[in-house]
């Protein structure tokens, strides 16, 4: 009786052991100094009234969703696209390359659309061509040719505006953004959508 | 009879050196009137010895003021590495506020000490037009230093500072209300027999949207923003500016010019940025209120703080660049009327405050009087003498006017002349890059330039040039050493600021 006992309970330690040890290399300590948690960063904002990171998302996935279903985004052979820029008419710091990095990134990942090189960053672009071709640094067969940038097809511009409402305690904000994509060519506008939001706020 | 007469007025004897006891009673006017008489004289040296001299105590025990007025000053010798050193310290302290003010904001609101005392025992949170003020200089230094992304981020900051205290102030006005309601004080400021009211019913005052936006700010984020090719960000920050300030149509100019203007190669786009003065200082006004005292009314004698204006220091309404282009300046931002509009939001709460107080004293003083005979009632008097003392506070080197000019001019050397009210002086500056700012300050007959990161060998006195010296256009000894400094910076900043020029070629 007391041997089985025994056993029984090495069993169970051995068990704890190895069970624990697995746990141990899946997470790792926690470091807490006081009221300091992560959140969902998805999760909806609505603690002030101002543009804020509910409204970024929202106009981001509405809008790259809209475009992918677009007819000449089907119908075109992953056609290339450079952002143009998102003029921001509201009176509020909202950076709008935030807004189209958003989008870039979703229409990327959807694999429908091809990104050129936009004017912010070709800077960088033209500057490491000219390293790798005039340095004399690198070796001829890796050096990248200049003169085989693509020119993008369609250019993405659009605008962000606000109608700001205050009366009694109650603040309105109405957001409007609008995209559009533009054949470079002919400049006719192949695409265009709006998302509106509304936020109220009372005191 | 006599020993219950005698023990009382001990008592009141080791009350008055009890609360006398705790720094309180130090006269902030009078130390930095005598710091800001030797900036104004051109002795910025002097000013900074003094202010340290005024300021012995552990470096941990330094309060908001200190760094507020040591930045300043650094600033204007050039050093703006240890200007914004110091200034880094305070926005700490100011963060500490902001960290409160979003948590439980109604720490912030009731002081309680205060309400027995007097308003000086208050920690000194610093006003909200200079916690703005603040980040926006910060970002002036980084600028100064040629390196503008990190002036963004303090613009940005800005921002967000502006957020917080807008919020704060919601709720503050909202519970000032209804404490006011609670305790039943009817008092405004109106009613204070001789005190200056028609030092809030300028115009300039009562023009402001509130007591913590200023348009400066928001201008220079605009052209940080611009300057760094972020159009989407400038546009508001003109915007902003312009909504802070309809009666300047030049504002808009800026706007216009973001979308539709082309760099001229070989141009430099200069925002001049001429400061004049000193901010109003507080001072204390001793005015007879009406208290309740029991069944009766008595005659209580508070003090109130009063803004009394610098007027040393005329603003130019504009500047000449090499004796023929004129540019004209816009006096975009007003820290007097903005101390005064502070102050004006503030009376309520003061009023409150100093009410209940009164009553406190009133009391006290009735019982020592009826207790202690001539020599109790003698005591309270001096007490109230002593403690009665309005909370003289403030950033007292802050500029009262802040004037700013916009210009596309060649880059390179260039002299600056400012038509003043009695003199006119000139100075060398030099602008490279697609954008620049060229600060000034004019404070009397000293006149600061900063411009230019001081290098070792660069004596910061310098800098500082009365207009009899430099009154006539050919070199001085210090007008080459400016132009020295100058260059120094140019070759700095070049590199950084022709990435934004080529950038904007294409």
């Amino acid at each position: 009786m007391k041997i089985k006992h025994v056993s029984i309970s090495i069993l169970a330690l051995v068990a704890a052991l190895s069970l624990s040890g697995c746990e141990t290399t899946g997470s790792s300590p926690e470091v807490s100094g006081g009221n300091v948690k992560y959140g969902d960063s998805k999760a909806v904002e609505t603690l002030t009234n101002e543009f804020g990171s509910t409204d970024l998302q929202t106009i981001a996935e509405a809008m790259s969703r809209s475009m992918v279903q677009s007819r000449v985004i089907i119908a075109g052979n992953r056609p290339l696209v450079t952002v143009s820029e998102v003029k921001n008419k509201t009176s509020e710091y909202i950076d709008t390359k935030s807004i189209t990095d958003s989008i870039r990134a979703q229409l990327l990942k959807s694999g429908a659309v091809r990104f050129a090189v936009d004017i912010d960053a070709m800077k960088t672009q033209t500057d490491e061509l000219m390293r790798q071709n005039n340095s004399g640094l690198y070796k001829k067969t890796t050096q990248k040719k200049v003169g085989n940038m693509q020119g993008a097809d369609y250019r993405l511009e659009g605008n962000i505006t606000s109608i700001v409402k205050r009366a009694g305690d109650v603040k309105d904000v109405y957001y409007k953004f609008s995209l559009q994509l533009v054949d470079i060519e002919n400049g006719v506008i192949e695409w265009a959508d709006e998302k509106d939001i509304r936020k109220t706020s009372g005191r | 009879m006599p020993r219950s007469r005698f023990s009382s007025s001990l008592l009141l004897a080791a009350v008055v050196v009890l609360l006398s006891g705790c720094g309180s009673m130090r006269s902030y006017d009078g130390e930095l009137k005598q710091t800001v008489g030797m900036v104004k004289s051109g002795s910025v040296t002097a000013a900074l010895q003094d202010l340290e001299k005024n300021n012995s105590g552990k470096e941990e025990n330094k309060d908001l003021l200190y760094f507020f007025e040591k930045g300043e000053l650094l600033r204007l010798t050039t050093e703006f590495d240890n200007s914004n050193q110091a200034w880094m310290r305070a926005d700490a302290k100011v963060h500490e506020w902001e960290e409160t003010a979003k948590t439980s904001p109604e720490k912030l609101f009731g002081q309680v000490g205060s309400f027995l005392l007097n308003d000086r025992t208050r920690r000194y949170d610093g006003f909200d037009y200079e916690k703005v003020l603040l980040t926006s200089r910060i970002a002036l230094n980084h600028i100064g230093n040629g390196d503008w992304d990190k002036a963004r981020t303090e613009i940005k900051k800005t921002h967000e500072r502006e957020a917080i205290i807008a919020q704060v102030r919601e709720k503050q006005l909202e519970e000032a209300k209804a404490e006011a309601e609670k305790k039943n004080v009817k008092t405004t400021y109106k009613e204070l027999k001789g005190y200056p009211v028609e030092m809030f019913d300028d115009p300039e005052v009562t023009k402001l949207a509130n007591g913590y936006q200023n348009a400066f700010t928001h201008y220079l984020a605009g052209f940080t923003y611009e300057a760094l090719g972020e159009k989407s960000l400038a546009a508001p920050g003109y915007r902003k500016a312009m909504e802070l300030r309809p009666d300047l149509p030049r504002l808009g100019g800026a706007l216009e010019k973001l979308d539709n203007h082309k760099q001229r190669p070989g141009y430099t786009d200069v925002l001049f940025v001429v400061e004049a003065g000193t901010a109003p200082a507080r001072e204390s006004m001793q005015i007879p209120v009406p208290v309740p005292l029991g069944q009766r009314f008595g005659v209580v004698s508070i003090s109130f703080p009063v803004i009394h204006s610098d007027k040393s220091t005329a603003a130019p309404g504009q500047l000449m660049v090499d004796g023929k282009d004129a540019i004209s300046l816009d006096s975009i931002t007003n820290i007097d009327a903005m101390a005064r509009r502070s102050l004006k939001d503030e009376m309520p709460g003061i009023i409150g405050r100093n009410i209940v107080r009164a009553i406190a004293k009133g009391v006290m003083q009735k019982e020592a009087g009826d207790r202690g005979g001539l020599i109790g009632s003698l005591l309270a008097t001096a007490f109230t003498v002593v403690t009665e003392q309005a909370d003289e506070r403030s950033w007292r080197t802050l500029p009262a006017l802040i004037s700013i000019g916009r210009a596309q001019i060649p880059s390179g050397k260039h002299q600056m002349t400012l038509a003043g009210a009695q003199d006119s002086k000139v100075l060398d500056f030099t602008v490279s890059g697609s954008h620049a700012v060229v600060p000034v300050r004019l404070m009397s007959g000293s006149t600061y330039l900063m411009q230019s990161k001081a290098p070792a060998a660069f004596e910061p006195s310098t800098v500082v040039a009365n207009a009899e010296q430099i009154a006539p256009p050919a070199a001085s000894v210090n007008q080459v050493e400016v132009i020295s400094a100058s260059s120094e910076r140019d070759t700095k900043t070049q590199s950084k600021s022709s990435l934004v020029s080529k950038k904007r070629k294409k």
